[in-house]
């Protein structure tokens, strides 16, 4: 169809738009993605030969599951515009396309994991899970081959979603068709499901397993809370890199400025503040009712971090998580402020890490909180690479979405 | 592309809020008027049937408390009867109206703007209700003041351990943020009311509680602050309560009550059921009071969204659920979840199941979002599935426990049907009442987002310290003015 | 006698009131830019008044941030601490009892009250707030006495200012130039036929 008004011809043309929002080819963030990219490759081979593999494997698979979230979180603010139609936050969905675009390079890094399952996950013995009735009641799923065949099946669902939203938004830079849009929001309620229902899986299959007796319904939803806090904190601090919130005529102002405004980064802050709320509250109601009904096979989990080192853990998590932001987070001065939502998004990063490390490694790590220095080099490795892959997608596009028909609208927008 | 789909689905530009072009005066003449005007006889007849429903249920409660709870059909083992079902089935219902009141209005969606305060109505009379059923489900409501912490001849004091201490402080204050969320919306309107009066005695009743509110701009400043705050509040709190509700269940260690979801998925579905009593009691009002154009189809496809959305996630719930129960490994949770679906009460699961999960899925389509009658339909539906999760949830997780020699079988009584249907009693008769006496939608909210409400400001020089608009920004972008803000 | 609550220059006012003058528009444009011009000669004592709250008008008119956020943060805290310290207090001290083998204190269990309490705190806070920086209620007022302005709550929009302020001198040609539609003088103290309540 036609576009309906002249202002959409009008954005879709704007080349002087465009190029501005464009990197150019020499930028310096671009050259550091490679370097990234270089370093995580190095890294995460270096990874084979600096310890035990059991503990290896642990420390990639935390490293693994904090980038991986980064990117499903980027694949979940995506659909989550487009599914509720949303106008104001147009500038900086593009920021969270290419990162959702990363999830391809998780399905090759997940190939470590693979090798790698059968030292990582005490299940996959067959001889221990005989041996063990509630293992082998539940043998149908912990199941090596539908192991794999649910991975492919999550990886692949991901990928493609995430590369049908980037692509389609990619090409209506060039074509400003409202038609584009319209399919995307028809398609974005349908994805959400297949979103959820693969996370919630996949948290069960590569975190919850860890301890395959152990079980929590809300487990999917915990680790999906966890990933929103991330990917707003992500694009949060994408965002002011690349110039948000700066006066667009003052001295370097960088390609978001003016277009992503102040009113854009306070909205993002909002929900990051709504998410830590959520956040704690997924994550308290977990362990108040697993502490109230004290059963056993539930409070294991609970036991095994609150014990040895692994308390403090516990405890810093709660408070770093959780407690510090929310009292930060509550003025509006500090959600319209670079400098403090850029401490703010720093540190939330830093505990979702310490999340996925508490969810992670007491398993592998029973007898105290021991961090390794391959913790660090797998950390970087997986977000090197990310790094490197999201420098790679980011080059030579628009840094938003230039053809869409609400750019006028999103990038006009006040809080009221 | 049909018409109806350029109307309510267009990517460029927002679609109109109100239809028509009423301006301030209309929308005052529009709400005002069925305040005003004396009631149709439809109204008494609605009135005289939810009366005598009302008339049910006080003499059911008069029974009760002459007999005792031997009059229901509670036993052992199902302690926890219909009474507890009507209490969750109403609080749940009292979840839509904050939902849609504090956080829509937190996500901006203003087409809430039209439904807000009857749904918010809606709220306090089923709160009202809910608190009914706690109270008197001892037998001996004379009683209720143990559970409130007052020193008392006893020396006692309330154990704070109890979930059930937990649920008499979050509904009662959740009834009393809701009454005064409710109430802040009002001020303004009962001034309209107020100045529009043409008896005395709608002009002191409707004077006294407008507070002497004259629309001062000193005034908005801090109203609107203080209703933001509340729907800030109000957000937390609606789903603290039905967790807190679920948390009666959820920290037991009956198989099929002690799962980790319970809270949000309570929650989901205290909005779910809701949202569809909204379009219900909307779908009749807007057509009684002649409301058609600001209560549109639009405001309808919005809400069956809602709908279908928490719908789907209540079906998340049942699913991970039963995964979950069988991928525990623990016997008594598989039995638990099997008797459910193939138990001697399957016919209540699949009820649950078919009209919670299935019947919304009808709203992908926008022609069924946008007709009333399948609205309707649906709306109904959703409404006896959530009873009846409520159902499944406290009878058959109780019928069979872990001892086969404590088994048994739960049946209602007339009077557990009497009673419930009195609650209806009560909930109608307390909105037909609204509906007559308070305006159903608010009229300063709605008049704030029409067209011609948003001043375009002053030149840019107009105060020395800020502009009012920010100047367009720089490069390539000066030859694009913001889209006039419709919506 | 100066109140707790009122500021210096607040309590210096003269204490008789108007007579008021009421000028009526007709667009949220033209009471923006009438309000913008009363600002400008210094007057403090007057105010403009709308059916729904105008954008834009509380720059053009120089209020400063509403308050209200303080009260509800501190009641709100207030509010939770004292639902835990009842918690606490009656579960360790007044009325310590085992219940299902958790400790006296056991703070998981009390979280959800203390919750509640908060947010009953804040939301006390908010209408309290509310009330106290409106001075609200107060049913009389001298505005009351004008017929016309029962359009205020339908569709109408007023300046007032109160004369009595010396720097009010200017304000009836002012508003007459920025397109006021009617300006009337009321008397301090109407008799006020109709009353009001």
């Amino acid at each position: 169809m036609t576009p309906a008004s002249p202002a959409v011809d009008a954005v879709a043309l704007d080349a002087a738009l465009i190029q501005r929002v464009t990197l150019p080819e020499r930028h310096p963030l671009r050259r550091g993605a490679l370097l990234a990219a270089a370093v995580g490759a190095l890294a995460v081979l270096a990874l084979a030969v600096l310890g035990e593999p059991r503990r290896m494997l642990a420390a990639y698979l935390t490293a693994y599951v904090y980038w991986l979230t980064i990117a499903l979180g980027g694949l979940f603010f995506v659909l989550v515009m487009f599914a509720t139609r949303a106008g104001w936050s147009v500038t900086v969905r593009r920021l969270a396309e290419h990162v959702a675009g990363t999830l391809v390079l998780f399905a090759a890094l997940f190939l470590p994991l693979a090798l790698g399952a059968d030292t990582l996950f005490g299940w996959w013995h067959g001889a221990d899970a005989a041996a063990d009735p509630v293992l082998h009641g539940k043998a149908g799923y912990l199941d090596p081959e539908f192991f794999f065949l649910r991975a492919t099946a999550y990886l692949l669902a991901w990928s493609l979603l995430a590369f049908w939203f980037r692509s389609r938004s990619l090409a209506q830079d060039s074509s400003g068709d409202p038609a584009t849009t319209r399919r995307l929001q028809a398609l974005s309620a349908p994805a959400l499901i297949v979103f959820g229902i693969s996370l919630t899986f996949a948290s069960f299959d590569w975190i919850m397993s860890l301890d395959p007796h152990w079980y929590s319904t809300i487990f999917g939803v915990y680790v999906f809370s966890g990933a929103v806090v991330a990917i707003l904190a992500v694009l949060t601090l994408g965002c002011i890199a690349l110039g948000a919130g700066r006066d667009p005529r003052g001295e370097r102002p960088g390609p978001l400025a003016g277009v992503v405004t102040t009113e854009h980064l306070h909205d993002v802050a909002k929900l990051l503040f709504a998410f830590v709320v959520f956040w704690a509250y997924i994550g308290f109601s977990q362990f108040m009712l697993i502490w109230y009904g004290n059963l056993p096979e539930e409070t294991i989990w609970y036991a095994h971090r609150l014990e040895h080192g692994w308390r403090g853990v516990t405890i810093a998590l709660a408070v770093g998580h959780f407690v510090l932001p929310f009292f930060f987070l509550l003025p509006r001065a500090v959600k319209r402020t670079r400098s403090t939502l850029v401490a703010a998004s720093v540190w939330l990063l830093a505990m979702h890490y310490l999340d996925l490390y508490w969810l992670v490694m007491p398993a592998v790590e029973r007898h105290g909180f021991h961090p390794h220095l391959a913790d660090l080099v797998a950390w970087l490795g997986v977000g090197g690479l990310f790094l490197g892959t999201l420098g790679l997608l980011t080059a030579r596009q628009p840094l938003v979405p230039v053809g869409d028909p609400r750019l006028a609208e999103s990038m006009a927008f006040e809080n009221t | 592309m049909t018409q109806v789909v350029a109307e309510i689905d267009p990517v460029v530009g927002r679609p109109a809020l109100v239809e028509g072009r009423p301006g301030f005066h209309g929308i005052t003449e529009a709400v005002a008027r069925p305040v005003e005007w004396k009631p149709p006889l439809g109204w008494y007849i609605v009135l005289a049937v939810s009366l005598s429903m009302l008339g049910l249920f006080g003499v059911s409660i008069a029974w009760l408390l002459w007999e005792g709870v031997g009059i229901w059909g509670n036993n052992q083992p199902v302690g926890w009867g219909w009474p507890i079902v009507n209490f969750v089935f109403w609080v749940g219902i009292g979840h839509a109206g904050t939902l849609i009141s504090a956080v829509l209005f937190l996500f901006r969606q203003r087409w809430r703007t039209s439904i807000n305060r009857a749904a918010e109505a809606m709220t306090l009379f089923a709160v009202a209700c809910a608190l009914t059923f706690p109270g008197i489900h001892t037998g001996r409501p004379w009683l209720d003041y143990w559970m409130m912490p007052v020193p008392n001849q006893m020396a006692m004091w309330p154990q704070f351990r109890s979930p059930l201490m937990w649920d008499v402080f979050a509904v009662s204050i959740y009834g009393l943020v809701s009454l005064l969320f409710w109430y802040v919306g009002l001020i303004p309107d009962l001034a309209t009311m107020r100045d529009r009066a043409t008896t005395r005695v709608r002009q002191v009743a409707y004077g006294i509680f407008a507070l002497g509110w004259r629309g001062s701009m000193r005034h908005w400043l801090h109203y609107e602050k203080a209703y933001l705050l509340l729907a800030g509040l109000a957000t937390p709190l609606v789903l603290s309560v039905h967790s807190v509700v679920s948390f009666d269940f959820a920290v037991s260690q009956i198989p099929g009550w002690h799962t980790t979801i319970f809270p949000p998925y309570f929650v989901a579905g205290a909005i779910f059921s809701g949202m569809a009593m909204v379009i219900t009691l909307m779908v009749i009002g807007r057509v009684a009071f002649g409301l058609k154009h600001l209560i549109t189809l639009l405001h309808f496809d919005r809400m069956a969204k809602l709908i279908l959305l928490t719908g789907t996630l209540v079906g998340y719930a049942y699913g991970v659920e039963f995964f979950v129960a069988w991928y525990s490994g623990n016997p008594f949770e598989r039995y638990a979840f099997l008797n459910r679906a193939f138990g001697p009460y399957a016919w209540a699961y699949w009820i649950m199941v078919s009209c919670n999960v299935l019947s919304p899925q009808v709203f992908w389509f926008q022609r069924a979002r946008t007709s009333i009658p399948v609205l309707f339909v649906v709306s109904i539906l959703v409404n006896i599935g959530m009873w009846f999760e409520r159902f499944v949830i406290v009878v058959t997780s109780l019928h069979r426990d872990f001892l086969p020699s404590s088994w048994g079988y739960f049946r209602p009584t007339f009077w557990d049907i009497a009673t419930f249907l009195g609650s209806f009693g009560l909930f109608f008769t307390l909105f037909t009442l609204f509906v007559r006496f308070l305006p159903m939608v608010s009229m300063s909210e709605l008049k704030g987002v029409l067209p011609e409400a948003h001043a375009h400001g002053l030149p840019p020089d107009a105060t020395p310290d800020k502009p009012l608009h920010e100047p367009a920004v720089g490069t390539g972008l000066a030859s694009h003015p913001p889209q006039p803000e419709v919506s | 006698m100066r109140l707790p609550w009122q500021s210096k220059a607040a309590a210096a006012r003269p204490a008789a009131e108007g007579p008021w003058l009421l000028a009526e528009f007709t667009t949220p444009d033209a009471v923006l830019a009438a309000a913008d011009a009363v600002r400008r000669t210094g007057t403090t004592r007057w105010d403009v008044h709308s059916p729904f709250p105008v954008h834009g008008l509380e720059r053009a008119m120089g209020l400063k941030a509403s308050l209200v956020p303080w009260f509800v943060l501190i009641l709100g805290l207030a509010g939770a601490a004292a639902g835990m310290g009842l918690q606490w207090w009656a579960s360790t001290i007044a009325y310590p009892l085992v219940v299902s083998g958790k400790p006296m204190f056991s703070w998981p269990a009390f979280v959800p009250i203390m919750f509640e309490c908060g947010v009953l705190g804040g939301a006390l806070g908010a209408v309290g707030g509310l009330l106290f920086e409106a001075r609200l209620p107060r049913h009389h007022h001298p505005l009351f006495a004008s017929k016309r302005f029962e359009r205020m709550s339908d569709d109408r929009f007023f300046v007032s200012v109160d004369t009595a302020d010396p720097n009010a001198g200017e304000a009836e040609g002012l508003l007459r130039r920025a397109g006021a539609v009617h300006v009337e003088r009321l008397a301090t103290e109407a008799p006020a036929p109709e009353g009001r309540a």
